[in-house]
């Protein structure tokens, strides 16, 4: 009888990730204090400018997700080869990192959705910064439904690869394009190199929000990484026990 | 002799077939929405997307060849112009120093009312004598669509009131004046 | 929508989609654990593969 050993699968809770999760927790309520009660409001858009404080920090989160899971796709491709593990660890930093950007970029479409009501006058444009954002969303739906296709594990993480580095091709257009299309939508509220057109407590609240985001992010992106590890075990153990099974049936018809 | 009826038992590997099959059915149906979902965004992308909006001067110039058909024009409200009256709202845009004069029929989002704020207007060109601060001209523009266009500037409500000041280099090189709002 | 309504709504439903995700990611992984054998005392070998855990 062939079985999986989990002698190389650690316990499901480490001492780094409950202090992260507790953190996380703890950043997302001081964020929602800031961004709720302390932080004031705007001179033009009054109290729905606390939008921003979920809204930017989001489509960052987004961004640096799909930037995540095109580094581990590049690693995973150049060493499926060579490492021990066929690439299976950067396989999975890419998967748990591109689901936590679609979750994101669900978020970012949502809240910003709900602004434009308020700010535009209408929950919807299709100028080209909307556009490319729901491209974005559903490009990278799309290679989460890859990830599930049955196949060949490796073989599916190479197609999950590729695919990951042609939908990353997106991720610079949807930031520019406030700048190189016009847009209902407003500039980018933070961007490296440019200052930013917001006064001291909301720039600060908004940093910080993000900071939050990112904690949250990186607590998620951990945990769904060990789950893919766990599926993926179950998978090798649902395999073994099959090919023991078959073995089983074909040693009692010998 | 196994008895066991067949129809009853499947081997393990006929059952991960199945499952395998219905799992590649199931993706390949969300593939085919995924895919219908992108062609439609793309295809409502390039038509929207490359130009949302003209500015006010731009509309200006090109409105022999717009004819009476319609687009969106942009520009700031000039607010000593904003006049209601019966479900319509007058009111003129600017934008390079040129003036639009804008005849709305819709209910304006909230921060139209918001001094000098800029607004994208969905309508076309109409022929009639008009009078505007930077004189007069031969059309109006009929709205019946407003979107406010916001800025990326923040500013602290407790720090900062609103002004009928325009905003910083607007009118600099204009050559009309700009009266200030009564109200 | 007023604005607050409007601020109320998005944040509620951003705190519950993260929540709710968290949730589902954490209890997956629970479930597979449980199914897989994995117990809360299991012995590590850190040199081996990166590892399986889901608790907070």
């Amino acid at each position: 009888m062939t079985s999986v050993t989990h002698s190389n699968a650690k316990m499901t809770a480490t001492a780094t990730t409950r202090v992260l999760g507790v953190l996380a927790i703890a950043a997302t309520a001081l964020m929602t204090v800031l961004g709720l009660l302390i932080s004031p409001a705007d001179v033009i858009q009054g109290e729905a400018v606390r939008m921003l404080y979920i809204h930017v920090p989001s489509i960052w989160i987004a961004y640096g997700a799909f930037v995540l899971t095109s580094v581990s796709s590049i690693l995973f491709l150049r060493g499926r080869k060579r490492r021990e593990d066929r690439g299976r660890h950067y396989d999975r930093l890419a998967g748990s990192a591109a689901e936590v950007g679609v979750v994101f970029t669900g978020i970012t479409l949502v809240t910003g959705m709900l602004w434009g009501k308020v700010t535009w006058g209408t929950y919807w444009q299709w100028d080209a910064r909307l556009t490319t954002t729901v491209l974005l969303f559903v490009t990278y739906l799309g290679y989460l439904a890859l990830r599930r296709l049955p196949a060949d594990p490796i073989v599916r993480s190479r197609r999950a690869a590729v695919m990951a580095l042609i939908s990353f091709v997106n991720v610079p257009i949807v930031h520019y394009s406030v700048d190189w299309w016009r847009t209902l939508h407003q500039k980018a509220s933070l961007s490296v190199g440019r200052r930013p057109e917001i006064t001291g407590e909301m720039y600060w609240t908004l940093l910080y929000s993000t900071l939050a985001v990112t904690i949250v992010a990186a607590w998620l992106i951990i945990h769904r990484y060990r789950v893919i590890r766990l599926e993926e075990l179950r998978d090798e153990e649902t395999l073994a026990a099959l090919i023991s099974s078959r073995l089983d049936k074909d040693d009692g018809s010998n | 002799m196994d008895l066991t009826p067949r129809h009853e038992v499947e081997a393990p590997d006929e059952m991960r077939q199945k499952m395998h099959r219905r799992r590649r059915r199931t993706v390949l149906v969300v593939a085919l929405v995924l895919i219908a979902a992108m062609a439609f965004i793309t295809a409502q992308g390039l038509r929207n997307a490359t130009l949302f909006f003209r500015n006010a001067d731009e509309a200006v110039e090109q409105r022999v060849e717009l004819g009476d058909r319609r687009f969106r024009i942009q520009g700031r409200v000039i607010p000593s112009t904003v006049k209601s009256e019966s479900g319509i709202t007058t009111f003129e845009i600017v934008h390079d120093c040129v003036v639009v004069s804008i005849r709305h029929s819709s209910d304006p989002p909230e921060l139209f009312k918001s001094p000098w704020i800029p607004v994208v207007l969905e309508g076309s060109w109409v022929i009639g004598e008009i009078r505007n601060v930077a004189g007069s001209d031969t059309h109006y523009f009929a709205s019946d669509r407003m979107l406010v266009k916001h800025t990326n500037e923040y500013a602290s409500a407790n720090e900062q009131r609103l002004t009928d000041k325009p905003p910083e280099g607007l009118l600099d090189q204009c050559l009309f004046e700009v009266p200030a709002a009564t109200s | 929508m007023s604005e607050v309504a409007t601020v109320v709504t998005g944040w509620g439903i951003t705190i519950f989609v993260i929540a709710t995700y968290s949730i589902w990611v954490v209890s997956r992984g629970k479930a597979i654990g449980q199914e897989l054998g994995i117990g809360e005392m299991e012995q590590l070998d850190p040199r081996k593969d990166a590892g399986a855990t889901t608790d907070l």
